[in-house]
């Protein structure tokens, strides 16, 4: 690690450079980094020379081969889609659960059961549209079901951030849904040298993710098209469709996702984890199987958690087809290697990859 | 009792400027003061409305200065004897007005008192106002001490009488606000009813009327020679003579003292500076060759006097006149009897005055003893938590958007106070004025978001056709009113939305966000102490376009301290991580609330509870919860 970094360099390296994820680990840590929506900034350098922000974050020094080892206690062997015990299909046994969420339903599921059974006394997980199109992570102590947590959102909301508030409150023991920046980040705190309630953490769901809009652009680009306070569900339907639903009380909305895309992140364009590597277990979509989960259970922890869930009943699993295996691979590769173009493209120096570390083998995969 | 209400005529009093041109007033008879409030004419209408009611004036905080001085003449032109007082900028608001009623003319005795800052102690310009009496052709007093701050003031309402028109009194800070002995006069008995008759129009005729005023100035020339404010003091025959007046005079009359120079240099000190008494000037400079002039600001008085040496070159000769021109007295800041000694030296070629060393030794220590910092917020300000809500939205919203300023206690927000967030600042309702054309400069590829933060007593007074505009032409703009519920930089008068008059009465309000309404723009209400909220409202409409406007309101809290007890807070030092990442000090170093201080053996933070008000946003703020209220279960 790059050691005397402070908020100054990471508003010079990340924020400025449109890097900035909104994962939120370094809001709540201090009183000078605040998050509003889904935009972070430095309200006022802290005068620093170090600091936690500038080691958190998922777009700084992000050493692949270092965090395999210190999450895994090894480093991978499969490139594509990181360390992983075991991959299958799920879906949660609960039908109403299964009835509200996007998919499969096996996060809420795993969640609700992981609370319900005290193997985690929080949870911090996101409620997607919250009054109008940007989500917000909460901070769960009880029933997950009636706040409306499940389904996917397409912005980002500064999960993290929420979670820093809730270790500073003394909670450990937390159960956190993030995408791959939140769980990278999260993974980075929690193997830091520096002092981080982010260690209270003990269950670590990731999300697959492909990219986030910008708040800003895409709710300005849905304004006088759609009534935002009314959105209830935002859908992309598997290829050829090419459109995103937008779904309203109104009716629903389809738009060409090639006006959508406009609004992606430049940030995302320069991430290497579509399948959030580092988490205890990954749960993403099936593509074209729209009520099952894709189940990547990683950590011996993770194994144990979804074993007892499994055992319990509280979700149903089967084997995930070869082909559909290695499709899934596929789709991580082309991230992968879509990022390391953007970010050769940025430095313009094929051997600069700006945050990311990779080792020799990774490197002559992906480069 | 108030000392100016007093009816013991002949007693010496110990009286403050203000208040001696207030009890001016009151010996005068005067009926009926407005104003608005402006350092450091204040206590001209506080003093006169705290007695209003035995004396049976009518007294008003007016919602501007032109509306005060309109409303003064309408008692002068039902045949009433009225003031109206104003700080110098004032007095620009007024100068539409000035330029029509010298014309229309007065009738009941019209009192118009300009108060000046020299050294803008407490003001957003310097400026000389009695340029407007030679501009607009009105006659123009100018008391020298306490004495005559009272004398002239009452005089003044004579004056004006006999003119036809307003006349004007101007005093400077110095005067305002020190005090001096004034031997008090009768009160008189007030028999006066209000009727208006006749016509006072301008715009008909006006060269006539214009011919007729500088007619009526002639008659004020004649009126002003014998004044007993214009006297000389010193040595027959004296060669060389200081011409001075107002706050000049008494400087001047220390200076020739400290130099021994009674029995070679005389004073000439006028009283009536607009128009000048010529004979009475003339008469005193016949046998003099040199003149220094000694007046504060504008070479106003030398300027004339240069005037009138020239016509008189025949009978007088010639004249060497120092003074602003010459280099002997500066043209600005304020005058004191160093400068005027100073000047004295080189000008007669004497030795250079030295200090004793014990003095210098003194006054060197002495500056030890003020704490070195910047001006600031007052603890528990509510501007210091609107002010950092506004930064953080603005760094947020990372466009570079900037706020323009306006005129109130928010101002040193230009300062680190406000985390140097005002970047412009001119005159009452320019904040918002100037973001009206900011808000239109887009299609020049402008694309920085404007805020202009203006006080809720400022809108009232000059904010709401800027804000008209900014509807009507659309103009990109988030107008944040800062309300703290009165006019708290010159004392917390009451304002429009205060619910009280200036006597303390129940009185109607105009609410701020109503006239936003009926303008049509969108307005929120929030409390800048809620921060988080109030940085993602801000944040939030900066994301819109068009006009919009936040109102911050929160009392100040001084008032608010001062009328209940507040919690008292104090910081849990083991909690508190100092200069550790996570924290670096923010409450002591950056938020810098004075009632936040660093402890330098502990190397963390503390509360000065002597000047805590309790208002708990350092609290909020703190992010290891480290400031705790006493007695709160921790």
């Amino acid at each position: 690690m790059e050691a005397g970094k402070s908020s100054s360099d990471l508003e010079l390296e990340v924020f400025s450079q449109d890097l900035c994820t909104s994962c939120g680990a370094c809001v709540n840590i201090c009183p000078y980094i605040k998050v509003v929506r889904d935009k972070v900034a430095v309200i006022e350098p802290c005068g620093l020379t170090e600091g936690k922000c500038y080691d958190f974050c998922p777009r700084t020094l992000t050493d692949i081969a270092a965090l395999d080892k210190s999450v895994f206690g090894k480093t991978r062997t499969d490139f594509s889609l990181g360390p992983y015990i075991s991959i299958e299909m799920a879906q949660a046994k609960d039908s109403e659960i299964r009835c509200r969420a996007q998919y499969g339903g096996v996060v809420s599921a795993l969640m609700k059961y992981a609370l319900d059974t005290g193997q985690i006394g929080s949870a911090v997980v996101t409620r997607p549209f919250d009054g109008a199109i940007m989500p917000a992570s909460v901070l769960v102590e009880e029933s997950l079901q009636s706040l409306g947590c499940a389904g996917s959102n397409y912005i980002a909301s500064a999960t993290l951030a929420r979670m820093n508030e809730a270790t500073k409150q003394g909670k450990d023991s937390i159960g956190l849904v993030g995408i791959p920046c939140q769980v990278i980040a999260l993974r980075k705190m929690q193997s830091s040298k520096h002092e981080t309630g982010a260690r209270g953490v003990k269950l670590v769901i990731g999300l697959f993710c492909t990219w986030a809009l910008s708040y800003k652009g895409f709710s300005e680009f849905l304004k006088g098209k759609v009534d935002l306070s009314q959105v209830k569900r935002i859908d992309i339907p598997p290829p050829p469709a090419n459109v995103m639903v937008v779904e309203t009380a109104a009716g629903d909305m389809r738009f060409s996702l090639d006006e959508v895309r406009k609004f992606i992140r430049p940030t995302c364009g320069v991430c290497y984890d579509m399948t959030s590597e580092f988490a205890d277990i990954s749960v993403g979509m099936v593509e074209g199987i729209q009520d099952w989960n894709t189940l990547i259970v990683r950590t011996p922890a993770g194994k144990k958690f979804i074993d007892k869930a499994k055992k319990a009943g509280v979700i149903n699993t089967r084997p995930l087809e070869q082909t559909r295996l290695e499709h899934l691979k596929q789709a991580s590769s082309t991230k992968k290697k879509r990022a390391v173009d953007a970010i050769r493209k940025r430095t313009n120096d094929k051997k600069n990859l700006l945050y990311l570390r990779l080792s020799a083998q990774e490197k002559k995969k992906f480069l | 009792m108030v000392t100016i209400e007093l009816n013991q005529p002949g007693k010496t009093v110990l009286m403050m400027g203000d208040e001696a041109i207030a009890r001016g007033a009151i010996e005068a008879g005067v009926d009926f003061c407005a104003s608005y409030p402006g350092t450091p004419a204040t206590e001209i209408p506080e003093s006169l409305a705290r007695v209003a009611d035995r004396f049976n004036i009518y007294a008003e905080w007016s919602t501007n200065e032109i509306v005060a001085f309109e409303a003064a003449t309408a008692a002068s032109l039902a045949g009433l004897r009225a003031l109206v007082a104003m700080k110098q900028n004032g007095v620009n608001v007024c100068s539409d007005f000035l330029m029509t009623v010298n014309l229309a003319g007065t009738n009941g005795g019209l009192v118009f008192v300009a108060a000046d800052d020299p050294s803008a102690i407490s003001s957003s310009n310097e400026q000389d106002s009695r340029s407007y009496a030679r501009y607009a052709d009105l006659p123009l007093l100018e008391p020298a001490d306490f004495q005559e701050a009272k004398d002239m003031t009452k005089w003044a309402f004579e004056v004006s009488e006999k003119l036809g028109l307003p006349c004007i009194l101007r005093s400077v800070t110095r005067l305002s606000h020190s005090r001096g002995n004034v031997k008090l006069g009768e009160l008189p008995e007030k028999k006066r009813t209000a009727k208006f008759e006749g016509v006072y129009i301008s715009g008909a005729f006006v060269a006539a009327q214009h011919a007729a005023l500088h007619q009526k100035l002639e008659q004020a020339r004649e009126d002003f020679e014998p004044s007993r404010f214009n006297f000389y003091v010193g040595p027959r025959k004296a060669k060389f003579v200081i011409v001075t007046c107002g706050s000049g005079w008494l400087y001047s009359r220390e200076a020739v003292a400290a130099l021994g120079l009674e029995g070679k240099v005389g004073i000439l000190k006028i009283g009536t500076t607009w128009p000048l008494p010529e004979k009475f000037i003339i008469d005193h400079l016949k046998n003099v060759t040199e003149v220094f002039v000694v007046e504060e600001v504008d070479p106003f008085l030398e300027q004339n006097l240069k005037i009138l040496l020239a016509e008189q070159a025949k009978t007088l000769g010639p004249i060497e006149v120092y003074g602003a021109k010459s280099g002997h007295r500066p043209p600005f800041g304020e005058l004191n009897q160093d400068k005027v000694i100073t000047a004295l030296t080189s000008i007669k070629g004497l030795q250079a005055r030295t200090r004793d060393e014990k003095y210098i030794e003194k006054a060197k220590e002495a500056l030890t003893y003020i704490p070195p910092r910047m001006p600031t917020f007052c603890t528990g300000c509510p501007h210091r938590a609107s002010l950092w809500a506004i930064k953080s939205a603005l760094k947020l919203d990372g466009r570079d958007g900037f706020v323009t300023g306006d005129i109130g206690c928010y101002s040193i927000g230009a300062g680190p106070a406000g985390f140097f967030q005002l970047k412009t600042i001119h005159c009452m309702g320019a904040g918002i004025g100037l973001a009206n054309g900011f808000g239109k400069l887009e299609k020049f590829g402008f694309n920085q978001p404007v805020i202009a933060v203006c006080g809720d007593s400022t809108f009232y007074h000059a904010a709401i056709p800027a804000l008209i505009n900014a509807r009507v032409n659309n103009s990109n703009v988030l107008m944040v009113v800062l309300d703290n519920g009165g006019t708290a930089m010159t004392g917390f008068q009451p304002h429009p939305g205060s619910g009280c008059d200036a006597l303390g009465r129940p009185a109607p309000t105009v609410e701020i966000e109503n006239i936003c309404k009926a303008i049509g723009v969108e307005v929120r209400v929030r409390d800048p102490f809620e921060i988080s909220q109030a940085v993602q409202d801000i944040y939030d409409m900066l994301q819109e376009n068009g006009p919009r406007v936040m109102v911050f309101r929160r009392r100040c809290f001084r008032i608010e301290a001062k009328e209940k007890l507040q919690k008292k807070y104090y910081v849990d030092q083991t909690k508190c991580i100092g200069d550790d990442c996570g924290c670096a000090r923010f409450c002591s170093r950056v938020f810098n609330c004075p009632g936040i201080i660093w402890d330098q053996e502990a190397q963390r933070a503390k509360i000065d509870e002597m000047v805590c008000t309790g208002c708990g946003v350092c609290a909020t703020l703190c992010p290891r919860g480290a400031i705790i209220v006493r007695g709160a279960a921790s």
